[in-house]
């Protein structure tokens, strides 16, 4: 036996969260083809299927890319600091990919080392992750090739499994997932059934082996001159985490902040000096690369990877993780090779 | 047209006319098209050329890495060639070290992007060597800016309410800054903290910071080559934002970017003409 939701009774439920006042975010459509995880205003907007993911991850829901540390105000010769207020509103996120909620807990990895983030505790605590088993899948998945796949529960509350078109399993993971379904399902006698996944797109371990021994490696340079150095790999991604402090205020006081940054940007390393350590494209792509498939791995125990493809997705160039890891996979393959096709 | 660009090619990196051809690529056949960048004779075969050439390539031409390969041969479509101009006019590339391959265009993607409905040069004409044959359609300045009129029409308090909508969206992950031709400043004033001019915060506040000041930054200079809309991962249309200072310039001194090699540019040329007086 298993518990299920009707899918329209699922979305009458998200209805009454909202009639609650309770902060509901879900992917909406924004445009042809583009789908966004976006704060809803009614369930009418949620769209649980027609499309492979969002754009965007719902990383900002716990880690926002924009957020106020404290403020601060000149008085004469003091300085006053005022503690921005912590989040105090629940969220729940309905219709997350099991790539997305997996990378909560590997997120948790670095905001909970040494001096927890209060706020990003704070927002974790008060969010509740709906998650639906993936059906379908496009060029750009590959969370089979990092042992995870299109049902991973990790960083889920709850995860939401179709069984026909009409249904959906619901599996409870936490007390807090219990709590937004236990009066809502009925009692079924199947199971949500998915696919295997996408195939498998190259070798972790061959991965580790070649980053292990190849800092300086030609297959560096294979994309640099392809990547345009924005930022929307990073900002796409549900991993990645970095950010940058900035003051933003006037002579009377003004704001701490801190702001997504993104290790692709030139300016990202740059020194108050004016010495940049990282000052060629090929440099910053291979720090991602170990930052994501070693140096994390090394510190934490965990990949800063969950395989959504979300980078190469929403490439300009169509570059992202993947297309590296292929070309280091067939590297691997064959060690004697010739270097890599012509970027 | 494909073996002819191939062709062309093997040619200039045979003959050492250049050292890199700045083209396009496919990974696999049903794959996306990206930018590829040749630099051996027998790599030449890798180029493609098909409905999905979206990018404009000439953003590369201003780049230190693919600078420092030595001249360079730039595959382009009508529309991305008037960036070469005014990059040209700018005095940031000379001309003689690019040799310039013309493609012409039946328009991108299926059914075709915006800008290739209106589109007006199918058929470059500024480049060192065209491929493919096709006449040009004109297309009237009245069309060209149909969607921003559209635009236009509503009620301020409902525009203002769209660019509210569409800006909250922006992460400033910069990807329409980092495609721009002509957004080739060594030091973006975004970037710019001692002091600080624009908030770098991804706020509404700093958001229209930074878009108003784009745009002001390519008026009369951007040609609606449509890539900052195009790769923008939110999907905000900033086409709308550049197209109604490119039509201000049209409308009010007849100028359009990089349409005429011989005309100065409107920012950075002035006339005794004017017929404002604090030019004279």
């Amino acid at each position: 036996m298993s518990h299920a939701i009707r899918k329209e009774a699922l979305r009458a439920l998200v209805g009454s969260w909202l009639a609650e006042g309770k902060r509901v975010a879900g992917p909406v459509a924004v445009g042809p083809g583009r789908v966004l995880y976006q704060p809803l205003v009614s369930p009418e907007r949620l769209l649980l299927d027609g499309f492979i993911r969002t754009v965007n991850s719902i990383k900002a829901f716990v880690f926002p890319r924009h957020e106020e540390l404290y403020a601060y105000r000149f008085r004469g010769r003091q300085v006053e600091l005022i503690d921005a207020p912590l989040p105090e509103e629940e969220q729940i996120v309905i219709g997350a990919r099991p790539c997305d909620a997996a990378a909560l807990p590997v997120l948790d990895h670095v905001f909970r080392w040494g001096t927890p983030d209060r706020s990003y505790e704070r927002r974790r605590e008060l969010t509740t992750v709906v998650t639906l088993a993936c059906r379908e899948y496009d060029d750009h998945c590959f969370c089979t090739s990092l042992d995870s796949g299109p049902r991973d529960e990790r960083g889920s509350d709850v995860l939401l499994v179709e069984i026909d078109e009409e249904t959906y399993e619901v599996v409870w993971l936490t007390s807090k997932g219990k709590d937004l379904f236990v009066r809502h399902t009925e009692r079924a006698d199947r199971k949500g059934t998915i696919g295997t996944g996408p195939k498998r797109k190259f070798d972790a371990a061959a991965l580790e082996r070649f980053l292990a021994e190849n800092f300086e490696s030609p297959v560096w340079e294979t994309f640099a001159l392809r990547c345009l150095g924005c930022g929307a790999c990073a900002y796409d991604c549900p991993t990645c985490h970095c950010f940058d402090i900035v003051d933003e205020g006037d002579r009377h006081g003004g704001m701490r902040v801190r702001n997504w940054d993104s290790c692709q940007f030139a300016l990202f390393t740059l020194h108050a000096s004016g010495h940049n350590p990282r000052t060629a494209q090929a440099q910053r792509i291979r720090q991602r690369i170990y930052h994501k498939f070693r140096i994390y791995p090394d510190k934490f125990g965990d990949t800063l990877c969950t395989g959504c493809g979300n980078c190469s997705r929403g490439c300009p160039v169509h570059l992202g993780i993947r297309p590296v890891l292929e070309a280091i996979s067939a590297l691997e393959r064959k060690p004697q090779s010739a270097p890599p096709k012509t970027p | 047209m494909i073996e002819a660009l191939r062709e062309l090619a093997r040619r200039l990196l045979a003959e050492e006319r250049v050292r890199v051809v700045i083209g396009y690529g496919q990974s696999s056949p049903q794959g996306p098209v990206h930018p590829l960048f040749i630099t051996r004779a027998e790599d030449a075969e890798q180029l493609v050329w098909n409905r999905q050439c979206f990018s404009n390539l000439t953003a590369y031409l201003t780049r230190k890495d693919v600078r420092a390969l030595g001249p360079a041969a730039v595959v382009v479509k009508g529309c991305d060639e008037r960036t070469i101009t005014v990059l040209e006019k700018e005095a940031q590339l000379e001309r003689e070290r690019v040799f310039v391959v013309g493609m012409v265009c039946e328009g991108m993607g299926d059914p075709g992007l915006p800008k290739c409905q209106v589109c007006d040069r199918h058929r470059p004409r500024l480049a060192d060597e065209t491929l493919g044959e096709a006449v040009d359609r004109e297309v009237p300045a009245l069309e060209r800016y149909a969607a921003l009129e559209a635009f236009l029409a509503r009620p301020a308090e409902q525009r203002m309410a769209y660019w509210q909508e569409e800006l909250a969206r922006c992460v400033k992950c910069y990807a329409c800054r980092q495609v721009c031709p002509l957004c080739y400043c060594e030091r973006c004033i975004v970037d710019k903290n001692r002091p600080a001019v624009i908030d770098t915060s991804a706020t509404l506040k700093g958001n229209f910071a930074w878009h108003i000041t784009r745009a002001f930054h390519l008026a009369g200079r951007c040609v609606a080559c449509g890539e900052c809309a195009r790769v923008c991962p939110v999907g905000i249309d900033l086409t709308l934002l550049n197209q109604s200072l490119a039509r201000a310039a049209e409308e009010a001194y007849g100028f359009r970017a990089g349409e005429d090699p011989r005309v100065e540019p409107l920012v950075g040329s002035w006339s005794p003409q004017d017929r404002e007086d604090f030019i004279r």
